[in-house]
C-alpha cells in the first residue's frame, strides 16, 4: 500500500502490475537518457561563446535528430503494444464480481452461485481503531480468493466513479449506463487498498475500496457465513 | 608580419564533433546506471520474493495478527 514519502508505483501483487512496474521502468530509463542529454545540451549551448544571427541549417543533424527519436518511440512502444495486448488476453475468470459505484460508496454482487449483495462504505475517521488506516478502511471488504482470475464488472448508480486498486494494476470507469469489464489475479493474500478514481461529488475522496485476498478454502467458508448472515 | 586568419567556417560542425559524443556518453551512462542500478534489482527482488514464499505461513501469520475480517484468528 501506499507509505509516506512514496516516490515509485506501488509494490506488485498481480502479474500484470510486476508486468507494468517493469515497463514503467523501461520507459523511466529512456526518459532519463534523452533527459541527461537535452540537459548537457542545453548547459553548452547557455555557456558556449559562439554566435551567430544568421539562419542555419544542417542536413546531417536534422536526420540525425529525427531518425533517433523515432527509434526511441519504437524502443517504447514494442513493449508497450506487447503489455497492452497482454492484459487484454481471455484468463477464463473463476469468479465474477460486479460492483456498482454509488454516491459515496461502492456496492459489490457476487451472483456465481447464490446472491450474495453488501455495500462498502468508509469508515469515518472517528470510528476507526488503532492501527486502521485513514480514508482507506471500509465496513466491509471485498474478499476475493488469491492465485484465481477474478472478472469485475463495473458499473454505477448516479455519477462517474472509477474503481482503483493501485497495488493490483487495475483501475476502470464506472459509467452509468455502461458495464466495463477488467480482470486480475491476485499472487498472495493480503488486503489491499484503493481509492474513487473520477471525480464524483462532495465525498469522492471519502469512498475507498478495499480488497481482501484469502485462500480459495477459506473464501468458500467466508461466502458461505456471508450467505448466511442474509 | 601579418596575422593568420582566423578559423570562420565550420565551427558548428566541430563544436558538434565535440560536445555530441560526450552528450550521448553521458545519456547512455544514465540510462544503464538507472537499468543496473533499479531495474534489474528490482526485477531480483521480486523474483527472490516468490521463490521462497510460502502462503499458508504467510496467510496464518496474517490470521493470527487480526489483518482479515473474512477469517477470524484461531488463537494458536
Amino acid at each position: 500500500m501506499a507509505y509516506p514519502l512514496q516516490l515509485g508505483l506501488q509494490d506488485a501483487t498481480s502479474p500484470v502490475m510486476e508486468e507494468l512496474i517493469q515497463f514503467h521502468d523501461h520507459t523511466l530509463m529512456i526518459a532519463l537518457l534523452v533527459s541527461t542529454m537535452v540537459f548537457y545540451t542545453i548547459l553548452t549551448t547557455v555557456t558556449s561563446k559562439l554566435t551567430n544571427k544568421n539562419m542555419l541549417d544542417s542536413q546531417g543533424i536534422e536526420t540525425i535528430w529525427t531518425i533517433a527519436p523515432a527509434l526511441i518511440l519504437f524502443l517504447i512502444a514494442m513493449p508497450s503494444l506487447r503489455l497492452l495486448y497482454m492484459m487484454d488476453e481471455v484468463n477464463n475468470p473463476h469468479l465474477t464480481v460486479k460492483t456498482i459505484g454509488h454516491q459515496w460508496y461502492w456496492s459489490y454482487e457476487y451472483t456465481d452461485y447464490k446472491n450474495l449483495e453488501f455495500d462498502s462504505y468508509m469508515i469515518p475517521t472517528q470510528d476507526l481503531i488503532p492501527g486502521q488506516f485513514r480514508l482507506l478502511e471500509t465496513d466491509h471488504r471485498m474478499v476475493v480468493p488469491t492465485d484465481s482470475p477474478v472478472r469485475m464488472l463495473i458499473t454505477a448508480d448516479d455519477t462517474i466513479h472509477s474503481w482503483a486498486v493501485p497495488t493490483l494494476g487495475v483501475k476502470m470507469d464506472a459509467i452509468p449506463g455502461r458495464l466495463n469489464q477488467t480482470t486480475f489475479v491476485v499472487s498472495h493474500p493480503g488486503v489491499f487498498y484503493g481509492q474513487c478514481s473520477e471525480i464524483c461529488g462532495a465525498n469522492h475522496s471519502f469512498m475507498p475500496i478495499s480488497v481482501e485476498a484469502i485462500p480459495l478454502i477459506h473464501f468458500e467458508d467466508w461466502s458461505t457465513s456471508m450467505l448466511a448472515k442474509i | 608580419m601579418s596575422l593568420q586568419k582566423p578559423v570562420m567556417r565550420g565551427l558548428l560542425a566541430r563544436r558538434l564533433r565535440f560536445h555530441l559524443p560526450i552528450a550521448i556518453a553521458i545519456g547512455l551512462t544514465s540510462a544503464v546506471s538507472f537499468k543496473y542500478m533499479v531495474t534489474e534489482p528490482r526485477k531480483r527482488a521480486y523474483a527472490e520474493y516468490y521463490k521462497h514464499y510460502d502462503v499458508n505461513k504467510e496467510f496464518n501469520a496474517m490470521r493470527e495478527a487480526g489483518v482479515f475480517e473474512s477469517v477470524q484468528p484461531t488463537g494458536k
